[in-house]
């Protein structure tokens, strides 16, 4: 029931955070660019100060979250009191200041960040080698400091994204940073477009990107089941399947914040030349997602408040699937 | 480049016995990759990169799709090498 219910949950939130995001990230643009960064804070408080207080499911979400994050030893050193309204808020609160920040990174010159790295020689060797490699992310922190990453390296990256408006994204992409270096990839349900075009990506030693901490509906069941804080979840396969086809690197990256317009890059390889047979397949791309949600567990417990899905993610809530 | 039909056959049958665990008597030419073969979309991309590193061929999206049996396969790389 608690992996059906997430399933269920990820059309809504995608076809929401669409809709919302096209429209939302030309005002945002707009915000930033005319009115400067310390309204467009300002702003994104509100909003958000309205999504705490009207959105009770997902204070719900974020306060099991904080539960979890609480309940191991080295979460208990970064969350001091028991989770609460306050802790709740302070949660919601990193969202809308890494939002402010993408917007900032994409569209506001970038020149406003401080950027401390912690192994990216990785990627560093990589493009010495013009291999191309996939970025596993999550929804946690600011993802969009890839870009910086692409710079470094002086290559494309390409986000792989569960989306109807790949296009419209790209031309908005192109119109307000046109020399952001970035395209996203949709995948569709005809999956093998999607392989073909990632190996054409990596053959040009391009950067692919993706999240690896929520399950689509491209997964079609292609999920590992995995303990994350805890609890069990299902992550999606792909970011490993795909390496184990094409035989290229695997790396994990999220940018962490650590303060007003600093982050901190964090890398780590989790598989540097992949090539999987058929028959240890299951077993290995199995690993891997482990080997992926433990990384992602040590940061949740670093960072707490940097986790930004705020919704019912062990399915441990009730309440029925959402609509 | 000269290989014949029965050359691309040969490497096709060793693909999949050696890297797919196929039994022998399964593979024949008439055998569906889905159906017979129990091949998914990712077993047939792997099959289709495994393929080209051996044979130097190179597929696209659309040449997976219109493949239904061995013999499609054989055929295509022929009509490619």
């Amino acid at each position: 029931m608690s992996a059906s219910s997430r399933g269920g949950s990820s059309p809504r939130w995608t076809q929401i955070a669409e809709r919302g995001s096209l429209w939302g990230l030309r005002f945002s643009v707009w915000c930033y660019r005319v009115l400067g960064r310390r309204v467009a804070t300002l702003l994104a408080h509100v909003i958000v100060t309205y999504f705490f207080l009207t959105d009770g499911r997902g204070r719900r979400s974020s306060a099991a979250y904080l539960r979890r994050v609480r309940a191991t030893p080295e979460g208990r050193a970064h969350l001091r009191s028991r989770p609460g309204l306050w802790e709740c808020f302070l949660h919601y609160r990193e969202f809308a200041l890494v939002i402010v920040d993408r917007v900032g990174l994409w569209f506001g010159g970038g020149g406003d960040f401080e950027f401390e790295s912690h192994g990216v020689e990785y990627f560093d060797r990589l493009t010495e080698e013009g291999r191309g490699s996939i970025v596993v992310g999550a929804h946690m922190g600011n993802f969009d400091a890839l870009r910086l990453l692409a710079v470094r390296a002086r290559t494309v990256v390409n986000v792989l994204m569960f989306t109807d408006h790949a296009q419209h994204i790209n031309r908005i992409l192109r119109e307000l940073s046109p020399h952001a270096e970035a395209r996203v990839i949709r995948v569709a349900p005809d999956s093998v477009r999607a392989v073909f075009e990632v190996r054409r990506c990596l053959e040009r030693g391009e950067v692919v990107a993706m999240l690896g901490d929520r399950v689509e509906p491209t997964d079609r069941g292609r999920t590992g089941r995995v303990t994350l804080l805890g609890g069990e979840v299902e992550l999606p396969q792909a970011p490993f399947l795909l390496a184990g086809l094409l035989g290229c690197p695997v790396v994990f990256m999220l940018a962490l914040r650590e303060g007003a317009g600093r982050y901190r890059v964090y890398c780590h390889p989790i598989a540097d030349r992949l090539r999987l047979r058929p028959r240890e397949r299951g077993a290995e791309t199995a690993k891997l997602v482990s080997a992926y949600a433990e990384l992602l567990e040590r940061y949740c417990v670093r960072s707490p408040y940097q986790w930004f899905n705020f919704f019912d993610y062990w399915g441990e809530l009730g309440g029925g699937r959402p609509r | 480049m000269g290989l014949s039909k029965t050359g691309i056959f040969d490497s096709v049958v060793s693909v999949m016995q050696g890297e797919f665990e196929i039994p022998p008597e399964r593979l024949r030419p008439d055998a569906h990759l889905i159906d017979d073969l129990d091949l998914d979309s990712i077993d047939a991309i792997d099959l289709a990169v495994r393929l080209e590193e051996r044979l130097g061929v190179s597929f696209d999206e659309d040449d997976l799709k219109s493949l239904r049996t061995l013999q499609d396969v054989v055929d295509l790389i022929h009509e490619r090498l």
